[in-house]
This record gives structure tokens, sequence and C-alpha cells, in this order.
């Protein structure tokens, strides 16, 4: 692109900085032979937070002759900009246009970013389905954790990627390299692909449909795996990371040194599918964490340290690592933090070493009001757990805390409801009780409440969600109870957007056209209350004979074949069925660090080493 | 000690925020490991200031700056130090060591110069960008529409105009070079003339900015207007 068409283009949109590229550890490959498009069906902001697109930027550009280039979804303003001047959008690296890549491959972290996946596509002058493409077009693939069930959007993309990626993607490319070597017809590197551990082709497999649902799947394609199975990186320790981290002009949401400290959860809470696809639980040793972040830090410039995965405060060498590496940082003038703490693992020195650095928010996540609802979810969390942290919290000086929740949960009554409140007052009580001069001021307990949505892969992919009416209603009845609560504050979040996310989450490929019926009419940013257009996708829907709630709001027979069971995430759906059970009877399952549960079956002894 | 330099700022650097900037060269100063000083308090911060901040859109030859160090470092060590961690499209020179009693530089600013490139929808003769600017410098009035606390306000910008010269008029675009006033409680926008130049010559369209110099009175060691 010419440098006055990019100017023209930057001076038009609100945000030019998410366009430019040129951050400090860009990767801008002089040589290569093979071009990869790394793509996020999100704003730039949203985007660069991810993780785990960090760590594919850095594996594939070090791959010999490999240049991977990032592209983010075009804010509207962009989006129009590009239309009018009629140029197609372009990567921050070189500014091309995703044509002019071998591969391009997108990130699905949420359903509610698929038209963002069209509008890419689309601004590129790429065919939505990959029956439309030839060998002229790249190949275009897509991972993530949404990949898990893959069917509302498969039929968008000639392969896609399940689970980790360090290991799978650099596979990937070699094996697309070589059949662009070799000049081999597309048919035939989709073969190929198959047979990579961790590859679904979708066009190898039909869905049936009988009765206006689904049956069963039809293999096409003999060569393929019946159930392509999710790929596991066995070795975290050793494994590639994120090299030398990118860091943007602007701010972004996730501003800071990501370090991760493990992946996969053992807690076994039965709502969470991150819990559930994530596994085996893996870690990464003390000296690495810290050997990386002293890396990180130095290269980047920040001043912040985070420590992530799905629960930090679960890692085994986390009191080892806390002091050593909050001490080290604490030289350089270096925050370090943790986003998702677990209440019964937090102790009072690590609060009160935290705090010498810099004092951030506390946030805690009860999930539900009242024990019995906990033990439903499997959140083995207790009021006391909750209330001692807090306590200790409090005492260290802190005076806001934030509590989340969710309602619409399976067996849920107005009794759990009314146990949110009373949690909320409880927190508030514990703060109040200290005497005066050993509180802050100013005291907030933040309840936020999302809307359960019920996802594939879980105890809970058989529930029917709550409809809108009756979780506006127990809004209403949360509001109204915690009146009188000292400090407490209510966020709702909007429960309009959970049910297509509900339908997403469990949809078939039926989906699909629909997916593509709403852009058409201008569903664009889902997720961003600005752009969510509810009339649009209702008519959607209802253009294509298909209705949210049969998708949303139905319960499924545990007997029911489901859509996504076509790949395999090594969880098992007996297990799932057990966990179900046990979740009506309010009964726990224990963490499996302290047994197993029998979750990946046959598959345990091959994938999981705790 | 405290230390005064200047950066570019250019290419697509040029789209980048003033608070971006601020946290771009945070974190370059911790890249190129100076012994900063910081401020005290929970929220420690290195102590750095601005002369002033730049329009996003706009490149400029140099922006100055203030830092303070704990300890002492040359202005070679520094400008070299920090142009290894610096991204793409920024970089600094004319670093000099400020004594003691060397003033705050937003407090010092006076003026800046600015090569304001127009691109208007109808082609412009050289003799009409003349003639636009002569009579621009003789009217004792230029109103411009201009944004306000208290929303869009005419407003007179001829005090604010201290210099403007026609440069060329060809290949679709009208180049000028103005100087205008600039200090802590606002000055010329490139912006504003922009506006009031294409109001001029009859036409619209779009512009870009170029801030060829911060002015300066009070040290012989920053640049001056004249």
């Amino acid at each position: 692109m010419d440098d006055r068409t990019l100017d023209m283009l930057l001076s038009r949109v609100e945000k030019p900085a998410r366009y430019i590229g040129s951050e400090w550890n860009t990767e801008q490959k002089e040589v290569c032979d093979f071009r990869f498009a790394l793509c996020f069906p999100d704003v730039y902001e949203i985007g660069m937070s991810h993780l785990g697109s960090r760590i594919l930027y850095h594996v594939l550009n070090d791959m010999d002759g490999v240049a991977c280039e990032r592209c983010y979804a075009p804010w509207t303003d962009m989006e129009q900009a590009l239309r009018e001047m009629n140029v197609p959008l372009f990567t921050l690296e070189t500014k091309s246009p995703l044509k002019a890549f071998d591969i391009v491959g997108f990130s699905l972290l949420y359903e509610m970013c698929y038209t963002n996946v069209l509008t890419m596509l689309e601004l590129s002058g790429i065919p939505f389905l990959a029956e439309e493409r030839d060998e002229s077009y790249p190949l275009i693939v897509a991972g993530g954790p949404c990949t898990c069930n893959p069917e509302p959007i498969a039929e968008v993309f000639d392969a896609v990627l399940l689970g980790d990626g360090e290991e799978l993607e650099p596979e990937l490319v070699e094996c697309v390299r070589r059949a662009k070597r070799e000049g081999i017809s597309k048919a035939a590197l989709l073969e190929r692909l198959a047979a990579i551990e961790g590859v679904y082709v979708p066009s190898f497999y039909r869905p049936v449909y009988e009765n206006g649902r689904y049956v069963r799947t039809e293999r096409l394609n003999e060569n393929a795996p019946e159930h392509p199975q999710k790929r596991v990186l066995r070795d975290l320790d050793r494994a590639k990371y994120i090299g030398r981290q990118l860091v943007p002009h602007m701010q972004i949401v996730h501003d800071r040194v990501a370090v991760e400290v493990m992946r996969g959860c053992t807690r076994g809470c039965r709502f969470c599918q991150a819990g559930y696809i994530y596994r085996p639980v893996r870690e990464r040793t003390v000296d690495t964490l810290l050997e990386q972040t002293r890396d990180l830090v130095r290269c980047t410039g920040y001043d912040e340290v985070s420590l992530l995965s799905l629960s930090t405060g679960d890692y085994s060498g986390l009191h080892e690592l806390l002091p050593r590496i909050i001490d080290d940082m604490a030289e350089q003038k270096v925050s370090v933090s943790l986003p998702s703490l677990r209440i019964d693992s937090l102790l009072k020195d690590d609060l009160e070493k935290m705090q010498t650095v810099r004092k951030g928010g506390l946030t805690f996540a009860p999930e539900a009001g009242t024990q019995r609802m906990r033990d439903v979810i499997n959140k083995n969390v207790t009021e006391e757990d909750l209330l001692r942290a807090v306590t200790d919290a409090f005492t260290a000086g802190w005076c806001g805390v934030k509590l989340y929740f969710m309602i619409g949960l399976p067996t849920e009554t107005d009794e759990d409801i009314a146990g949110i409140a009373e949690l909320a007052r409880k927190v508030s009580n514990a703060f109040y009780r200290l005497p005066k001069d050993k509180r802050g001021s100013g005291f907030r307990v933040t309840v936020s409440v999302s809307t359960f949505v019920p996802k594939p892969w879980t105890a809970f992919q058989w529930c029917a969600q709550d409809r809108q009416e009756e979780i506006v209603r127990k809004q209403q009845l949360l509001k109204t109870a915690l009146k009188g609560v000292r400090g407490a504050e209510l966020h709702c979040h909007p429960s309009v957007l959970s049910v297509l996310e509900a339908v997403f989450s469990r949809g078939d490929r039926r989906l699909t056209n629909v997916l593509i019926d709403a852009y058409r009419r201008g569903c664009r940013f889902d997720s961003w209350a600005e752009h969510f257009k509810p009339a649009a996708w209702a008519e959607a829907f209802g253009a294509n004979g298909l209705s949210m709630d049969e998708y949303a709001h139905r319960e499924r027979s545990i007997d029911e074949p489901l859509p996504w069971e076509t790949v395999d995430a090594l969880v098992k759906p007996a297990y799932l069925k057990r966990e179900w059970a046990r979740a009506q009877e309010a009964r726990t399952t224990k963490d499996c660090r302290q047994g197993c549960n029998g979750c990946f079956g046959e598959h345990c002894e091959d994938y999981c080493r705790v | 000690m405290k230390i005064i330099a200047a950066f570019e700022k250019t290419k697509e650097l040029s789209y980048t925020s003033h608070l971006d900037v601020q946290r771009t060269l945070q974190r370059t100063f911790r890249r190129a490991d100076l012994p900063l000083a910081f401020s005290k308090g929970f929220n420690p911060h290195p102590k750095l200031s601005f002369a002033t901040a730049l329009a996003t859109g706009y490149t400029s030859a140099g922006e100055w700056i203030e830092v303070e160090l704990d300890r002492e470092i040359t202005p070679e060590d520094f400008t070299e130090r920090v142009n290894g961690a610096l991204p793409n499209g920024m970089r600094f020179h004319s670093a000099f060591i400020a004594d003691e009693n060397f003033g705050t530089l937003s407090k010092m600013l006076i003026a800046a110069r600015y090569i304001v490139t127009l691109y208007p929808d109808a082609a412009v003769t050289a003799e009409a960008l003349r003639a636009a600017l002569d009579g621009l410098l003789s009217s004792d009035e230029v109103i411009v529409e201009k944004k306000t606390k208290s929303g869009i306000r005419p407003a007179n910008i001829r005090p604010e105009i201290l210099e403007a010269e026609a440069i060329s008029a060809s290949d679709g675009t009208a180049v000028v070079a103005v100087a205008g006033t600039l200090n802590a409680a606002g000055g010329l926008r490139a912006e504003t003339f922009a506006r009031a130049l294409f109001e001029r010559l009859g036409t619209s369209g779009r512009f870009t900015a170029h801030r060829t110099a911060l002015c300066f009175a009070g040290s012989d060691r920053l640049p001056r207007l004249r």
C-alpha cells in the first residue's frame, strides 16, 4: 500500500493507532517463502491482549523462512473507509492484503465475534465458504477455544485446529509449505492435513438432520479420522512462549507483561468450559517463570507483570514464586498482579507482600449465592473461605472488593438469588465490623452478575438456558434484595446477548447461513452494545426457518446426539454425564489433584500426568 | 540531574496520541536502562515532562522533553541508549544536560513552525495560494470556528499567526510554511490554520502537518523563533 492511501485511511478513523503496526518487538522478516496472516476477529485492543495469539506469533515467526503478520477486525469507521476507497484489509507489519498470504488463520475466542470473521474475509475479497474457494485463495483456518464446537462456523474454514497450537501450527505450516512446493491440489492437501493430530477438515464430514434436529455426522472421506481429537502440548515448561512480547503504542486491555504459570485447571467447576477443554493441568517451574519474567520485563519496559492461568492461586509453586518474583520486581518498581485468585488459596502474607508494590483491585468469584447452588456447580468454596479472605484483605488495607456471580444456573431458585445479596451483606459487615482505625474508607462491594450460558463439553451442556423474562425477573429480585447493604453496587450484564451466545455455543452447521444472513443485515461486533442488532438476528433466524429458542432454551435429553461430538475434546461424555447427575443431586466432585476423576477415560494414561 | 532532548516523530508513528507517546517513552527509558528518578508515593512514575503535546496525526522534527535522572550520564550516552530502544518512527537528538536553574520547557515555549500540506478538492495554482496567504496576513481578523470547552465558537486566529509563506502548489497539493504562537495557554493549531486557508482558497480537502520546530525564549541551547 502506498503512503498516501494509508494516510488517507488513517486520517479518517477515530483510533488510527489500531492499524499502524511498528510496535516495539514487531517481527519484520526480510526474507521469507511462506506467509501466515494471524487474524483476530475483534479490535486491536482486545486481540493484542490475547495470550494465545502472542504465543503463535512468536512460534510462527521463529520458523525459518516463515513470516507471520497480524490483522485485527477493523472498527466500523475503518470498514467504511476501506469500502469507500476500495482498499483491501491489510496486515499491520507490511500492510499487505490477506489474499497475499499462504495461510489466513483466525483465533476464535468468543462466538459473538463470528460476524467479524466475515467482515475480514469480505474486505479481503475472499469468499465466505470453503467450498467456494479454489487453490488461488489462501488456506483459511481457525483455532482457539471456540473450536471445541466448530460447527456453527465450520463451513467457512478449510481446516480447524483443535487444542494447543504450539506444536500444531508449525506442523500445519510445514504441511502446507510442502504441498505448495509440490503443487498438489487443494483436495489432496486437505487429506494430508486431516492426518495431522488436532486438525479437523469440515468438508470431510456431513451432519444429518431428521425432524429438524441433528442426529449424526457422516464421514465423507475414509482417510479422515472419525473424531478428530484435540492436540495436547505435553511439556509446557519447555514449550516456546511469547519470545519478545509486543509493546503496543495505544493502551490495550491487558497492557502488561503476561506470564503463563500453568495451563488447565483441576477444580472441575461444572459451568466452566475453559476448565474442561484446557485439561490436563500443566505447570511451568518457578525458575522458568522467574527467568521469563525478567526477560520480558527487560525487553518490553513494562512496569507491571501479570501471572496468568485459569486459577493462579492453585499453582503448586505459588508460595515459592510470589515472594521471589515480588522482591525481584520491586527493585525495578515493577508490580505483580494475579488476575484470578481462588478465595480458599489466598494467604494474608501474599496480600501484604503484593501491597508493598501497588494496590490493585480485588476480585472474587463465588459464582453463586448459596452453598447448595455452589455445590451444584462444584465451586468448592465456602462462605467462611470468602469472609476470611475479604477480612484479611480489608485488614491489609483494601477497601473495595468485586464479587462475580452468575444467575440462571441449573436448579436455581429465588432463595439462591437472595443468597447473593446475603453474601454481599456479610462481606459488607465484615468490613464495618473492623475497628475504624484498622480499616480504610470509601468501602465498595461490587456485585457483578452475568447470565449463565450452557457450553459444550461441560456438565451443563444439556441444560436449558433461562428465558430472558426469567433472567430479568431474577435481576430485579436481586436489586431489591441488595437494598440496605452498605457500599453495595450492582452490575448486571444484559441478557439478550447471552441468548445468542447460547445459540452459537451449542449450535450446528445450519447456523452458518443464519450467520451470513445476519452479517448481510449489518450485524458486526455483536458483543459491543452499541453495535448489537437483536432485531436483525431475529430476522436472520426467521428467514432461515430456525428458532433461537430450540438452541438456547431447550433441555437436551441425556442421550441426544450432540453436533460438537464430531470432534473429540478428550473429556469423555460418560464423565460429563456423571457430573451432570451429581450436579442435580447437589453433590460435589473433588479437585482432581486429590485423585483422578476419570475425565479422559481410556486416554488418561496418554495425556494426563498431573 | 536533568536531561533535555528532542525527538522526531515520523511515518505511522505520527498517528499515536500524546498519551501513547508518554507511555512509549516511559517504557523506552526502562528498556534503555536509564537511571530514572521516580516520583514518590504509591504509584511511582518517572519524572518526565513535555514542552507541549503534538496533535495525533502530525509529524514532527523536534518535540522537546525533560527527564530527571538519579545518576550522571552523558548526553551522547543518553541518545544512543534511548535510540536503541525506540520503535521505528521516533528518534532522539540534540540532548544536553540542564543546569540547576534551567527553566521549565513548557514555560519557555513561545512558538512553533509547521509545514502544512493541503490536498485541495479543486486544483490550486501558485498564484492563488500566494493571494490567499496575502489575504490572510493582511486581514486584522481571521475568524474560524474553534472547539472550546463551551462548544464550537467563532474565534479570531489572526493574532496567533506570526509568519506564513507559500512553498509550492503542484501535483494536487498546496504547501505552506507557517509559524504560530504556542505556549502553555494555547496557540495556533495547524488544523485551524488549514481550515482558514481552505476557506480563502474557496475549496476544501484534507491536510497533513509537520512541525518543523518548537521555539523557545530564555535559553541559547534551545531553538529560537528568529
